[in-house]
């Protein structure tokens, strides 16, 4: 026993441990901490494409960057700064917020050589998570499989004076109050112009289209309580982040309300409430809609894309495109939205897409798209 | 070896090797005398004999006096905490916010300044009460300061209670002397701010020394001792005991039957066993008493929450520095011992039990590093922390390495005590080191002063608020603020749907908690109206862009922009949340009197009741020594 029982010891212990290397008992951690590389010899080896793949977004999503860049191919032509910046994003966006969550991958296409992998990944975001779809290349080089990169080249535009001559509304509040907007004075005059209950998959939708009627900015929240056939309240949910709660005079805006595990068979009525504050706005920066069209995208799913065109000298941080969509009819069928994870520059675009259901893409017969944003400094 | 044939000799022991007639010679009064010192002693353990009687000449060579190694423990630790180290902690301010409670309503456990509402019989309320008792003298800060001093105070003389089942007074000496400059201590006290933790352990250590003496001596003393300072540790931390029960008492059991079946003890291995057997009923009746609430709480609301993740469940091996917060800093120099620990404890018979508990309990300190845990666990896995495991393990290793020092010290004399300094001090170092260098490390310098001033001012308490990147400060400011808030630093009492669906801990903390912690952060957020919620304060600008799509406004900016207050203005002012988790007027009564009662009537007992201690007359020894443990 004295020899035996430090020997059964140490050996239960080693192949515990072994086993836990081998995907039994692993845990998630806590998200964006360091965590750490694995101990020298029992990280993943890059013998596979799908190895090398893994090993390498496994050290993004850790940000071992020295680790990751070691990873990519010699015909790579990035340097290590652009690299990181391209995972770490720049300019306030919504990527310098993100953090790599999971990812799946699977290959395209492979030979000894050279393999194409789609991957798909999971970030975790201020505004909910995010996923980007990806395709990425592996070449063998000697005993071991090399993500190639491509050099991304930032968009650049000439020096240049923009002259802002747009709209601006400023409030005094005349007072040591702490709230927002003006207590003196009447709200702005906002209307629910359409609204159209609808069962999803996931629950009750209500949605529609608000109007700010005023000649003032209005801050705007649209909220419903779905009402059962005794006039009991089923539940009620607010608009949340599916409007442009700033509505500058005469803007519409497109509105979504959902109802998580909720069936419209038990509502018998709609109870709609808009609630509108006067709030300071600017009509500055100018977000233009470029180029919208709706077509498949990589894995088959409708989507309404186009270009956002910043036609002002500010950059906005984070763009959030609110798509309404209508049917012959001219009804709101459906109401999408998205988050571009690359800020806007000055004079520049980038591309969007937002989802369109399936089962409502045929029916889909005009699309409306709004412009909500985020700058830095500016909420 | 010639030292300790000089030392035999003196005592007129035979010489090594010629073991038989000790048996004899045990009984004779210079042995009694020795083993009088402790009625734990090893008498058939050749180590314990031998480092007992070894070197009589030497200062060192005798047992470091408890109230030396208390005072060391004082000078240590007294000065850390009178500098209010643990402050920054990550559970400190949880305790004082819990603390805070009892010192405005004792006898009500019903706190709505989290969750909306939630009771505080969902966590044992022992440290607690005694900060707010204190707090009347202190303040609440100093008050959890002076408690958790206490606890840190208590646990080397615990370890050395504990130690001396395992080996001689000596060896328990240095074992509980080793206790105070631990790791797993400093990171528990100081980066964790785990005070219950701690001070359940120490009470526990110090109940098993009773446990083990009530098994063996049928005394009447410590049976009575033992129950009511199990119960004692039990109101101060119901985990501890629960664990403990298997992973310290089971060792205990196992020893006192060895000792027992080898006839080195009064008792027969029936009575032990039976014994034992009361003990548990008894502890077990008396902890279903004193947790009454808790318990009626428990079967109430079971946690059905998702799971929440904790770095201290990952696999060390793959997350290095995971591996160096939880393993490493806490173990610090004990892991050269490791080797050490795990041979001489296979050597010795009586320490196998005491070795056996140590690796189960170190292989749970290793989180997710082995499938273990999680397999023995189930779904307890997903709810406990392992860092808890890591400071058992040690604790349970000191006896082991008390013989370790003993022999490093018979052999090397100050350059053993030189190396055995540097490595303690270097150990407790380096766990203090971690606090600022750790990536884990709370955000404890944040001022929310002006917080609290604006919650309390203009009738802002009408409603409800919650904070985000405020970290542990979430439960400085609930301590002080009049108003109520939706989140809390606090995972076992939530109820709200919006938390328990989703698998996130603090909504304060959310984007640690990746897309869970966001999810439910936004499903609170779009229910704002429903609970009142009308003020967030943030201190990390990674919220902001939520916060302005999904419609609240920045009205104020606190301290050089460091914080800044959001609201929304079509929030009606907060209403108080039905629950059927309000614990009835008699829960608080029990709650408010018994746990103090038992700690106090502990104490009593301790001071005022000296157990009679027995000497074990051994009837067989070995014929043979075996491997002989001093050179």
């Amino acid at each position: 026993m004295k020899f035996v029982l430090p020997i059964i010891l140490v050996a239960a212990t080693l192949v515990l441990m072994a086993l836990a290397i081998f995907g039994v008992g692993q845990s998630a951690g806590t998200v964006g901490i360091a965590t750490g590389s694995a101990v020298p010899g029992l990280g993943s080896k890059a013998d596979t494409s799908e190895q090398a793949l893994g090993s390498f977004l496994t050290d993004i999503r850790r940000r071992n960057w020295d680790r990751a860049y070691s990873a990519l191919s010699k015909t790579s032509s990035v340097d290590e700064p652009s690299f990181i910046q391209e995972w770490t994003g720049s300019n306030g966006s919504l990527r310098t917020f993100s953090t790599l969550e999971t990812y799946e991958a699977r290959p395209l296409h492979a030979t000894s050589d050279d393999a194409q992998m789609r991957v798909r990944m999971r970030w975790t975001t201020p505004v909910g998570p995010v996923e980007d779809v990806r395709d990425l290349n592996l070449k063998h080089e000697g005993d071991v499989w090399k993500v190639v990169w491509p050099k991304f080249t930032a968009p650049t535009v000439p020096a240049q004076v923009i002259p802002v001559n747009y709209l601006r509304w400023d409030l005094v509040n005349g007072g040591a109050d702490d709230g927002w907007g003006s207590r003196n004075v009447d709200a702005p005059r906002v209307r629910i112009i359409s609204m159209n209950a609808v069962d999803s998959s996931e629950g009750a939708v209500v949605m529609g289209e608000v109007v700010n009627e005023d000649t003032i900015p209005a801050f705007v929240n649209v909220n419903a309580t779905l009402v059962d056939g005794a006039g009991k309240a089923i539940d009620d949910e607010s608009s949340f982040d599916k409007i442009a709660h700033v509505l500058l005079p005469k803007q519409v805006s497109a509105y979504r309300i959902d109802f998580p595990n909720i069936g419209l068979k038990n509502v018998k009525n709609v109870r709609m409430d808009v609630k509108a504050t006067l709030v300071p706005a600017s009509a500055d920066p100018v977000i233009g809609v470029m180029d919208q069209k709706v077509d498949p995208d990589a894995q088959g799913k409708s989507v309404l894309r186009g270009q956002l065109l910043n036609e002002s000298g500010q950059t906005v941080n984070i763009p959030h495109v609110i798509a309404s969509f209508y049917d012959n009819n001219g009804r709101v069928i459906w109401v999408s939205d998205g988050y571009v994870d690359r800020a806007l520059l000055p004079q520049t675009s980038e591309p969007f897409a937002v989802e369109i259901p399936k089962t409502l893409a045929s029916k889909v017969q005009n699309f409306h798209v709004v412009v909500n944003q985020y700058s830095l400094g500016k909420s | 070896m010639a030292a300790l044939t000089v030392g035999l000799g003196r005592l007129g022991l035979p010489e090594r090797g010629n073991w038989r007639p000790i048996a004899t010679y045990i009984s004779s009064k210079p042995c009694r005398q020795i083993l009088n010192r402790s009625s734990m002693q090893l008498a058939l353990e050749p180590a314990s004999l031998s480092t007992a009687v070894s070197y009589p000449r030497e200062g060192y060579s005798r047992p470091i006096p408890l109230f030396a190694i208390v005072l060391v423990a004082l000078a240590v630790h007294g000065p850390l905490l009178l500098m209010q180290l643990p402050a920054g902690s990550f559970d400190t301010n949880f305790h004082i916010f819990f603390a805070s409670h009892y010192a405005h309503h004792w006898f009500d456990p019903w706190n709505e300044k989290w969750f909306a509402g939630f009771s505080q019989t969902t966590y044992p309320p022992l440290t607690h009460q005694w900060i707010a008792l204190l707090s009347n003298v202190f303040g609440l800060k100093m008050a959890y300061m002076v408690v958790q001093l206490i606890g840190v105070l208590l646990l080397p003389v615990g370890v050395f209670r504990f130690a001396r089942i395992w080996v001689d007074d000596r060896s328990a000496s240095h074992a509980a002397l080793g206790s105070v400059f631990l790791g797993a201590l400093a990171f528990l006290v100081y980066q964790a701010g785990q005070l219950a933790t701690v001070t359940s352990a120490a009470l526990y250590l110090n109940a098993l020394p009773y446990f083990y003496e009530w098994m063996t001596e049928a005394s009447g003393g410590s049976l009575i001792k033992g129950i009511v300072v199990s119960w004692t540790a039990a109101a101060a931390h119901h985990v501890t005991l629960i664990f403990g029960l298997v992973l310290f008492a089971g060792p205990v059991l196992w020893v006192a039957w060895l000792d027992a079946r080898d006839e080195r003890v009064p008792g027969s291995v029936a009575g032990v066993i039976s014994r034992a057997m009361i003990f548990a009923l008894l502890v077990g009746a008396g902890v279903a008493m004193v947790l009454a609430p808790y318990w009626l709480a428990l079967i109430q609301h079971p946690i059905h929450q998702i799971p929440i993740p904790h770095d201290s469940r990952a696999n060390f091996l793959l997350n290095s520095i995971t591996g160096i917060n939880y393993f490493v800093i806490p173990y610090g120099a004990l892991i050269l011992a490791l080797p050490f620990i795990v041979i001489r404890g296979a050597s010795s018979p009586r320490l196998r039990p005491l070795l056996i508990g140590f690796w189960i309990t170190f292989i749970f300190g290793l989180g997710g590093t082995t499938p273990l845990p999680r397999l023995l666990l189930g779904r307890a896995y997903e709810i406990l922390t392992f860092e808890r495991f890591t400071f058992w393990a040690t604790l349970m290793a000191m006896p082991i390495v008390g013989v370790l020092v003993v022999e490093l010290m018979d052999r090397f004399h100050a350059k053993a005590a030189a190396g055995l300094a540097l490595a303690a001090v270097t150990t407790l170092g380096a766990a203090l080191w971690w606090l600022a260098a750790n990536p884990f490390r709370p955000a404890g310098t944040t001022d929310v002063d002006p917080v609290i001033a604006f919650l309390n001012r203009d009738g802002h308490d009408a409603f409800r608020y919650i904070t985000l990147g405020f970290g542990s400060e979430l439960a400085k400011v609930s301590t002080y603020a009049n108003a109520g808030s939706v989140d809390g630093d606090y995972n076992s009492a939530r109820l709200l749907p919006e938390m328990t669906h989703y698998g996130s801990a603090q909504l304060t903390n959310a984007k640690f908690y990746g897309s869970s912690g966001m999810a439910a952060l936004r499903a609170m957020l779009s229910h704002a109206n429903r609970y009142g919620l009308k003020y967030i304060f943030v201190h990390d600008p990674y919220y902001e862009p939520l916060l302005t799509f999904v419609g609240w406004r920045k009205i104020e900016t606190f301290g050089s922009g460091q914080i800044t207050a959001w609201s929304k203005d079509d929030v009606p002012p907060a209403h108080k949340m039905e629950s059927d988790a309000v614990p009835a007027p008699w829960e608080g009564l029990l709650w408010g009197t018994v746990p103090m009662a038992v700690s106090l009537l502990a104490i009593f007992l301790e001071l005022l009741l000296p157990v009679r201690r027995r000497i074990p007359v051994p009837v067989e020894v070995p014929a043979r020594a075996e491997q002989p443990y001093v050179a």
